[in-house]
């Protein structure tokens, strides 16, 4: 399991706070770990419409649900990385088919007439759609709500989005009434570094 | 070949949730004891986290390598090819289950042991489910209560008695059964949620309590009390406020110095004598094997693991499997019936933190605690409505036709919602059928080659079937009139692999009908004791450690009893 030891990719950027522009770049663009840059691109026009950056605040691709997603197709969740993969490709193949352009290169309308499709079972030539629907959809759940430990969930935005109100060590009675909302507990149960 | 061990008198076959508290009498008693254990020890530190991938996505306290690479399969009957689930939901490590259990801590009551007998006496035999092979247990609930006792203080439960010596207390259940004295500590607390659903409860005329739990409401004995931080099932309790057997009998059991524990052993095979007596056990350890010669064997896997175990330890004097000439290991098996409610409610409920076991629980639809005349079913349900919400599974929530599943009108929903919902757990009583089984898999083996476990589960129960929907709607009343503004009531299942699966090894006098005797130990091979909920005939509405607990309790203490009659 590579997590612990693996710097986020805001790490990079606190990290690289005081280096020149030209490497803090350099760092910003480091390779995803299972995809290709192109397959990155294409999993972020996906899950941004899945949970889109609104007046609610960010979706799940400012969230980094791309980055958890990336990194459990590299490690824990390897053996579903191609069947993952293929079913991406075919949501592409599929937006070039019937939007004339791939997925990224598609306004978020016509994306979202995409997902619309998957969702409704309506996408015809897409057999794998609704499976593949139904695990990035998982998989970006994990990556927006999960801790941000494992790469999303980016500054809390899941937790503060369903105003979960974070892993504290120890709650007390008052913590629990129904009429009072927690303060945010903006901690990772694995330290301070990972947010 | 096997490198022979030092006999002992004892070896007890897993360190779990029974194995675990059954070397405690024993090692007092001065008796050498082998704990043989699949799994190892757990470190707080490094292995329990507030962490929702690492407890619940992931299970990383529960992935153990054994129970993982022996997954039961599950099929309806011989006309069905079996199949394994994804999972195993048990795991291997000294202490067990018990180390990520909800630690819910009930007593059965009199009634679940002597079932049939009540149902004739009340309802006459028509009222007796179809198909089943219940029997009344071969003891009653008072010749239990003593060792509930033992078990509530060794592993520390708190909790509220409803019935001290037949008096109803006006607290606590007072649907229980009478209890001796008072639990050892103060129930956990009520949440603002679970004091809401009490209170409506009450308005119902319904009588709602705080449920018993292995989990320290107050310091106590050394362990720190419950944090209440919302990461409790499926994880190891950080602060060791759980009552896990790791933390509690076992190390207890170790200061004597008579308890030497071979942890990532493999149990393959119990050995035989040409008397018919068991000589010890055989394990693997990093592919080596050792024979550990023990005066008596006490098999102390789970439900699925007791059974196998002895189907697959075959020879001349067993060949249909160890204590299993009369053919009735893997009979009277059945997983525990339990069924899900949902509700949304209009305002925030507050249920993130907590832990299953912070909860309110009525007992009116359980066990025969209302008139069943005319109904169509024995039995019931416990209604159980509890905290600990996660923030992955609360955003996977249903969106009860009020939202699409994603994009901006699905966020504003989670948004508003995922705070609102509350999740209900209802147990079912539950009996052996003539058609639902344990036996050994025709294909699928583990890596050694030896076949899984199946479960023949004999499909649909009309009887639980019917106690289920009376529960479901009993739960619909108390939501509704808690003011939940939608209701799931998830439809009535079959349990597959369960992690309250019983019988296999059913207890009971007549040996035709059940492999150990009164006193947990074989009817055929008079020196192999059987430990767990396997040997348990019915389920009661309620989670059964404390029961498989004490009844192991009680069998090393006969054996301790009757140390000479049982080991020569």
């Amino acid at each position: 399991m590579s997590d612990r030891h693996d710097l986020t990719r805001r790490d990079l950027l606190i990290t690289a706070a005081f280096v020149p522009l030209a490497a803090l770049a350099a760092a910003a663009q480091t390779e995803p770990l299972a995809l290709t840059s192109e397959q990155m691109k294409t999993l972020e026009a996906f899950i941004d419409r899945l949970i889109p950056t609104d007046e609610l605040g960010p979706g799940a691709v400012e969230a980094r649900a791309q980055i958890y997603i990336d990194r459990v197709l590299a490690g824990p969740n390897a053996n579903e990385k191609a069947q993952f993969l293929e079913g991406l490709a075919a949501v592409n193949a599929f937006a070039q088919r019937t939007q004339g352009a791939p997925l990224a290169d598609l306004p978020a309308e016509k994306r979202d007439l995409i997902l619309k499709a998957i969702d409704e079972d309506t996408a015809q030539g897409l057999p794998q759609g609704r499976e593949f629907f139904n695990r990035a959809r998982r998989l970006t759940l994990e990556g927006m709500f999960g801790d941000p430990y494992y790469g999303g969930n980016g500054a809390f935005a899941g937790w503060d989005l369903i105003r979960y109100p974070g892993p504290r060590p120890a709650v007390d009675a008052e913590m629990q009434h129904m009429d009072v909302a927690p303060a945010p507990f903006h901690h990772s149960a694995w330290g301070t570094r990972y947010k | 070949m096997a490198t022979t061990l030092r006999p002992v008198d004892v070896a007890v076959i897993g360190l779990g949730a029974t194995g675990g508290v059954a070397v405690l009498p024993l090692a007092r008693a001065g008796l050498k004891i082998a704990g043989i254990e699949a799994g190892t020890w757990m470190d707080p530190h490094r292995d329990f986290h507030a962490d929702e991938i690492f407890n619940n996505v992931r299970r990383q306290v529960t992935t153990s390598p054994k129970a993982q690479r022996e997954i039961p399969t599950v099929r309806t009957g011989p006309e069905e090819k079996a199949r394994p689930p994804a999972a195993h939901p048990m795991m291997n490590a000294i202490g067990g289950t018990s180390i990520h259990y909800w630690a819910q801590s009930w007593r059965l009551k009199a009634w679940d042991f002597k079932t049939r007998s009540e149902t004739l006496q009340r309802y006459g035999p028509a009222a007796i489910p179809a198909g089943t092979t219940l029997e009344d247990w071969p003891l009653t609930y008072d010749e239990l209560a003593p060792f509930y006792d033992i078990i509530e203080d060794e592993v520390g439960v708190s909790g509220a008695a409803g019935n001290i010596g037949g008096k109803l207390t006006g607290r606590g259940n007072p649907f229980e059964s009478p209890r001796a004295k008072e639990y050892p500590m103060p129930p956990l607390r009520g949440s603002g949620f679970t004091d809401h659903m009490a209170e409506t409860a009450r308005k119902l005329s319904w009588k709602p309590f705080a449920p018993p739990a292995a989990i320290n409401s107050q310091p106590r004995k050394g362990r720190s009390s419950c944090v209440y931080h919302g990461y409790c099932g499926l994880g190891g309790c950080h602060v060791s406020a759980k009552g896990s057997t790791a933390v509690t009998t076992i190390p207890e059991a170790q200061k004597t110095k008579n308890l030497t524990i071979f942890d990532n052993a493999h149990v393959t095979r119990i050995d035989t004598d040409g008397s018919g007596r068991v000589t010890g056990v055989r394990y693997l350890r990093n592919r080596e094997e050792f024979f550990q010669p023990a005066k008596v064997v006490l098999l102390a896997g789970y439900t699925y693991e007791n059974s196998r175990l002895l189907l697959l330890s075959k020879s001349k004097l067993y060949p249909r499997g160890l204590s299993n000439n009369h053919g009735q290991v893997g009979r009277h098996y059945f997983g525990h019936w339990n069924s899900f409610v949902t509700a949304l409610f209009q305002h925030d409920i507050n249920t993130w933190y907590g832990l299953p076991a912070q909860g309110t629980t009525c007992d009116e639809w359980a066990d025969d605690n209302f008139d069943h005349s005319g109904m169509g079913f024995i039995g019931g349900s416990s209604l159980h409505v509890m905290t600990e919400r996660h923030p992955i599974d609360a955003s996977a929530m249903n969106t009860f036709g009020r939202a699409p599943s994603w994009g901006s009108a699905w966020k504003k929903f989670i948004h508003d919602n995922a705070g609102r919902q509350s999740n209900t757990y209802i147990q079912t009583n539950t009996f052996p059928y003539e058609t639902m089984y344990l036996d050994l898999d025709d294909e699928i083996t583990d890596p050694l080659g030896d076949p899984v476990c199946r479960i023949n589960t004999g499909g649909m129960r009309e009887n639980e079937r019917r106690a289920t929907q009376n529960a479901n709607s009993k739960m619909e009343q108390w939501f509704q009139a808690a003011g939940a503004i939608e209701v799931i009531k998830t439809p009535p299942f079959v349990p597959g692999v369960s992690t309250h699966a019983y019988g296999g090894t059913r207890m009971g006098d007549n040996a035709d009908t059940n492999v150990v005797n009164r006193w947990g130990f074989s009817h055929e091979a008079p020196n192999l004791g059987v430990l767990g909920a396997s040997v348990m005939g019915t389920s009661g509405a309620r989670n059964p450690t404390l029961t498989a607990q004490a009844l192991a309790w009680r069998t090393a203490d006969y054996l301790v009893k009757n140390w000479k009659s049982v080991s020569s």
